[in-house]
């Protein structure tokens, strides 16, 4: 291969139990350049970085860095060949100060009275204090994790590589938590930090981003490597066609809408979180029945918890909630259940399943209780069954064992499917979806997707709440566009650009 | 001597193995492992200091002061070996935390029950269920001692309190001044980022469990010798219980824990000065023990906000999941 | 390097998959702990055999080779039955706890409470036997189940963890009962509580039954009982339902629509109910007493008794009964074979601390055959490929 690699990644093949996250990869990463990996969820990216990162070793090929060839068979290893990684979930202690974090394992010592060793937090400080300087990182060493925002976390995760020297650093999707003004200023970083002679890698799914920093990108599918592309010179619309490797068609061939009565109606509502603060700021909107309502919006700016306030799991701190007429604002979970509100919730292994018991019980989570499946407090175990298998049958959920299967040895697409059966079966006038797609492979996608269109044709009034955009503009009847905890625009999907929900998004309140 | 002096002596001199039995406590916890165990680690302690100056008496002549000294080298031993056990048991077999720490009390309590027995009747012929004690010197500071109330804090010390003061302090300084020290209190609140530091968080729960082994067995040799002079089965009076009331009263931090046990004993031999005074039958001593643990109950109802457990507390450690 | 591949292949095999392996796992345990023992014995210098025969003998199962006067192998059995009642008991409250996600640690302070109220209430009461065994029944449920509930609301409300909550009370109670009997119920010579009226007791003692003088235990009957509603109440009813959900995922189970908060209090009543049953089947049965100063240890023994039985009311049922055999056998077996009856609780201490290694034997049996699958999936391609190991 040419010269002046830092990372060459030759025929790179990894196996997990019934798939191949990565089939013979081959790509070089320059130094000092912005390298953005670019795919779908499941696509296999951030696999290939965690085994430049040494979390994994790979089934077949070879990891060349600096000319070399290396088994790099732990983070520790990788650190020590200056690679570092900021993951999405961020690995800090809450309780230590931000240098504390920083220094931790490899902490500068000094000696009491010359005799006792003991961590030197002054010259801590010190350091950490001059590395933010100088990358114009802007943190304060002596704040403890628990009291900054998750933009300033991540910064101190990037401080963490700086100070363990590392010169080629790995982001795995970091803007997915940031907010706009956040991400501006992430790139920013990003790009000082290639100036200064580091090798950025980014993985990402989203086009914009590699657009406005990323020198070189390699597109993914499904473990493949698809193209490696010169960005600067490259349109957005093909790395999209690449990515997807399919033309993209944005313009989903979607029945038009048949509005009926209105089915939910949400007014001035306030949800607070635990320490009291306001994450949804007097809201208001209602959906019909035989709309697809969509709330696009950056993660994190009070959508989730849109839905939670609706389906009962977190209590309004005022305003009204309408469902057919009858008040639910401060009815319990269940009531809502039977009056009809079905939901798919954003987590679905520690929410929407209980992992150890069989699917047969997972499948009549929401109806246990109603006859046939219970009668005078006494269970029917056949109905259960029943029910089951009806439902395996009609939603082609796949498991190993049919009814019996334990839940958690299913794979994430059928363990969606399982939800969604469960919650469309509920029939219920309002359905809510968060992030109904998230983590799974296109046929699963559009599977779904195509659930929610006939569901919505069925007349039933649905919540759409997802990050993807590309999603929301599919299958939006109506856009509301929530920024902070406040809907910023609501109109009829038609009315709105890609680019306008985008503006929208990052809060700014004219378009 | 006073009543009050008395009961400062008495009181002091049950809150500090309560205290460092409760530092142990502290170490296991804030590296994240849930540790019931300390009423078995000290009860397993006790007993190996309690058997290896049994066996080692006739080496040493009478009335002289080293066995105790000794006592207190091997229950440390005792415990750290035995603590051994929960390390492998929560560490390494990913047992449920609170049960290992269930069983090793009763495998402890069955064990040294067992062992004192039989090793009474076998080795030293005599059946007996109790390895007796030789008693502690006890002495006082010259000049401090003199004045007036606060005096009683430097009157009639047993050797052990001064060490376990010398201890508490190394304790201390490890805990929060050193790389070892940070760590273990990082692998209590998030070991995925102490995973990230290169740092192994199950060697560091290791020694954190090993180091909580050596106190709380200190801390039971200590009971043994200032209760009863003599290590039985009685040493398993609930006072492990009572330490980890201590730690959770305390917020797993070293000095309020200190405060807490400080509490606990003034509260214990307050109560039992108060019966004396007013000529209340024995048994009323018994009401002035509930005290600490209902004092940490109220606690915990009206400060359940303020009280902060280790984040990671109970939580077993799965490398691969991220 | 490959006979242990096929030992450890064999041993995959008898343990069995992860059903099987509820009762593989804990006969495991059971063995091993039986082997650690003999070992013991073996040191001793003792036959191993003729001490587990005498623990059999000393609890009734085997035929001793001589009796005292008025005595049998019923009457051992009897007296082992006596035993047994308050240690099934409490087993199950763990296990209704446990099975909930909870752990009721304070069954022994549960079971005091309940001893000590049915003492002072009904104990020395001078009422029928057909009105005062009853009035214990439900005063000591009654007790314990408010006990508690006490517990589960303090989980409920402040969130204060069940375990710590349940220590502390376990120690106010302790201390608080020992004032009680040392100050109104001590027998000058016992230095405990003064017996109770046989009227009041839930054991027939000293019965005399075809010439024979035997210990009857009222309680088993309760006992039984008590086992068969816990397995009907966690495998058909909707209640049940509800508890096992709130134990294996309590975000789903409020997703669900069930009420948590509710249930936490409920099933730590039931718990209680039941931890007061063991409390006054010991106290006003099997002892017919209280020791003042001591939290006795069957509570404690019961969390392992019940991890052994995997919470199952069935698998219960048996592990108390092996507990139960050890301990009471262990006096006979100590004069029959001259080792200290002490090695009794040892034995049953290593088996509690095998069972207490159930989730590393099932974790690392569940590691091997992923192995297995793995290598034999990694030449036949999976159809179903969603998901990558992103």
């Amino acid at each position: 291969m040419a010269e002046g690699y830092i990372v060459e990644m030759r025929h790179i093949t990894k196996r997990f139990p019934g798939i191949i996250a990565n089939d013979d990869i081959s790509l070089g990463i320059k130094k000092g350049e912005i390298f953005a990996l670019l795919g779908e969820n499941g696509a296999g990216k951030s696999t290939l970085m965690s085994m430049l990162f040494g979390m994994y070793e790979p089934n077949e090929g070879e990891i060349w860095v600096r000319g070399k060839r290396e088994r790099i068979v732990s983070p520790s290893y990788a650190t020590k060949l200056n690679i570092g990684m900021v993951h999405q979930h961020f690995k800090l202690v809450s309780n230590y100060t931000i240098a504390e974090n920083i220094i931790l394992g490899i902490e500068p010592k000094r000696r009491l009275a010359g005799l006792l060793p003991m961590v030197d937090l002054k010259s801590a400080n010190e350091k950490t204090a001059a590395l933010s300087e100088r990358y114009g990182l802007e943190v304060d060493p002596t704040r403890k994790i628990e009291d900054v925002n998750v933009s300033t976390q991540q910064r101190v995760e990037i401080l963490k590589m700086l100070y363990r020297e590392a010169e080629i650093l790995i982001f795995d999707e970091p803007t997915a938590v940031l907010t706009p003004q956040e991400i501006d200023f992430l790139l920013k970083i990003i790009r000082g930090l290639r100036d200064d002679g580091k090798t950025v890698i980014l993985i990402t799914h989203k086009l914009e981003e590699i657009k406005r920093v990323a020198d070189r990108c390699a597109i993914l599918n499904r473990g493949r490597l698809i193209d490696v592309l010169d960005v600067p010179t490259t349109s957005t619309q093909t790395m999209a066609n690449l990515m997807v490797g399919r033309q993209v068609d944005f313009s989903v061939g979607k029945p038009p809408a048949h509005f009926g009565r209105e089915v939910l109606r949400v007014d001035h509502l306030t949800v607070k979180n635990r320490t009291g603060f306001p994450v949804v700021k007097d809201t208001s909107f209602s959906i019909r029945s035989g709309e697809i309502f969509a709330i696009a919006g950056v993660s994190g700016n009070g959508q989730v918890e849109i839905a939670d306030a609706v389906a009962g799991l977190t209590p309004a701190a005022s305003g009204t909630m309408i469902l057919n007429g009858k008040d639910i604002t401060h009815a319990a979970v269940r009531e809502r259940t039977d009056l009809g509100i079905s939901y798919i919730p954003e987590d679905r292994q520690s929410v929407g399943l209980v992992l150890d018991f069989d699917l047969a019980d997972n499948l009549a989570l929401k109806t246990y209780y109603r006859s046939p499946f219970c009668e005078k407090g006494i269970l029917n175990p056949a109905a259960f069954d029943a029910y089951g298998e009806k439902l395996i049958g009609e939603y082609d959920i796949r498991s190993g064992q049919g009814i019996r299967t334990g839940v958690r040895s299913m794979s994430g697409g059928n363990q969606q499917k399982a939800i969604v059966a469960r919650e469309i079966e509920l029939e219920s006038p309002l359905m809510i979806f968060v992030q109904p797609t998230r983590g799974l492979d296109i046929g699963a996608i559009e599977n779904i997707h195509r659930q929610i269109l006939a569901e919505r044709d069925k007349g039933r009034a649905i919540l759409l709440i997802s990050l993807e955009l590309d999603e929301i503009m599919s299958l939006a009847d109506t856009i509301g566009v929530i920024y902070s905890g406040e809907l910023l625009k609501i109109a009829p999907a038609e009315r709105l650009t890609t680019n306008e929900v985008g503006q929208f998004m990052m809060g700014v309140k004219q378009a | 001597m006073t009543i009050l002096t008395t009961a400062i002596i008495d009181g002091l001199s049950f809150a500090l193995p309560l205290f460092i039995m409760a530092i142990g406590g502290i170490y296991s916890e804030r590296s994240g492992v849930t540790n019931l165990a300390i009423e078995g680690l000290q009860g397993m302690g006790a007993f190996v200091g309690a058997l290896a100056v049994t066996l080692l008496a006739g080496v040493f002549p009478a009335g002289s002061q080293a066995p105790m000294y000794l006592a207190m080298l091997f229950a440390m031993l005792g415990g750290m070996v035995y603590s051994l056990v929960h390390a492998v048991l929560c560490v390494k077999f990913r047992a449920d935390q609170v049960i290992s720490g269930v069983v090793i009390n009763i495998l402890a309590m069955a064990l040294t029950t067992f062992l004192t027995s039989q090793i009474n009747a076998t080795v030293l012929g005599a059946p007996s269920n109790k390895f007796v004690l030789g008693t502690s010197n006890r002495f006082s500071i010259p000049g401090l001692s003199g004045i007036p109330v606060l005096g009683a804090v430097f009157t009639n010390l047993y050797p052990f309190e001064l060490i376990i003061v010398a201890v508490a302090f190394i304790a201390w300084y490890v805990l929060y001044r050193t790389p070892f020290g940070m760590h273990l209190r990082a692998c209590g609140d998030n070991p995925h980022a102490v995973d990230a530091a290169g740092v192994e968080v199950s060697l560091v729960r290791f020694r954190a469990i090993m180091i909580s082994g050596a106190l709380s067995g200190l801390g039971g040799i200590c009971f043994a010798y200032s209760i009863s002079a003599q290590f039985s089965p009685g040493i398993y009076m609930g006072y492990g219980y009572l330490a980890i009331a201590g730690l959770i009263f305390g917020n797993w931090q070293i000095l309020p824990t200190l405060g807490a046990c400080l509490i606990f004993g003034f509260a214990r031999s307050g109560g039992f000065a108060l019966t004396q005074v007013m000529g209340l039958k024995a048994a009323f001593s018994d009401l002035f023990m509930i005290l600490p643990y209902l004092i940490t109950l109220l606690l915990l109802v009206f400060f359940s906000k303020s009280n902060h457990p280790p984040r990671a507390l109970g939580e077993i450690y799965d490398k691969g999941k991220r | 390097m490959r006979r242990t591949n096929r030992a450890k292949r064999a041993f995959l095999a008898v343990m069995g998959d992860e059903k099987r392996q509820r009762i593989t796992i804990p006969v495991f345990a059971i063995l091993l702990s039986l082997v650690a023992g003999a070992v013991v014995y073996l040191i001793l210098g003792k036959n191993p055999i003729t001490a587990y025969v005498s623990f059999l003998q000393g609890s009734g199962l085997l035929p001793k080779s001589s009796y005292a006067a008025k005595k049998s192998m019923i009457t051992d059995l009897m007296s082992m039955l006596n035993a047994w009642t308050p240690m099934l008991f409490a087993s199950l409250s763990v296990a209704v706890a446990m099975r909930s996600g909870l752990f009721n640690i304070g069954v022994s302070g549960q079971m005091l409470v309940a001893g000590l109220i049915t003492t002072v209430t009904v104990g020395y009461a001078d009422l029928p036997a057909l009105v005062a065994r009853p009035l214990v029944v439900l005063i000591g449920m009654a007790v314990g189940a408010a006990v508690s509930a006490l517990i589960g609301f303090l989980k409920y409300k402040w969130n204060i963890n069940e375990v710590v909550s349940a220590i502390m009370i376990n120690y106010i109670v302790r201390y608080a009962a020992s004032f009680v009997i040392k100050y109104f119920l001590a027998d000058p010579v016992s230095r405990q509580s003064r017996a109770i009226r046989d009227s009041a007791r839930l054991s027939l003692m000293d019965a005399p039954v075809g010439g024979l003088k035997m210990d009857i235990p009222l309680g088993i009957i309760l006992a039984v009982a008590a086992v068969i509603l816990v397995w009907f109440l966690f495998q058909k009813m909707r209640l049940g339902f509800e508890f096992r959900t709130i134990g294996a995922n309590p975000k789903a189970a409020r997703y669900a629509g069930i009420n948590v908060g509710r249930n936490l209090v409920v099933t730590m009543a039931l718990s209680g109910a039941l931890a007061g049953l063991a409390g006054v089947t010991y106290f006003m049965g099997y002892y017919g007493s209280i020791q003042p100063d001591t939290l006795i240890s069957t509570g404690f023994d019961a969390i392992a008794v019940s991890i052994l039985g995997n919470s199952d009311p069935v698998g219960i049922l048996f592990s108390s009964f092996l507990i139960t055999v050890i301990g009471k056998g262990s006096t006979y077996m100590s004069s029959n074979v001259g080792v200290r009856q002490e090695i009794g609780s040892l034995i049953t201490g290593l088996i509690l601390l095998f069972a207490a290694c159930g989730a590393f034997f099932r974790y690392m049996l569940a590691r091997s055959r992923q192995r297995q699958a793995e290598s034999e999936r990694l030449t036949v391609q999976a159809d179903d490929g969603e998901e990558a190991g992103a």
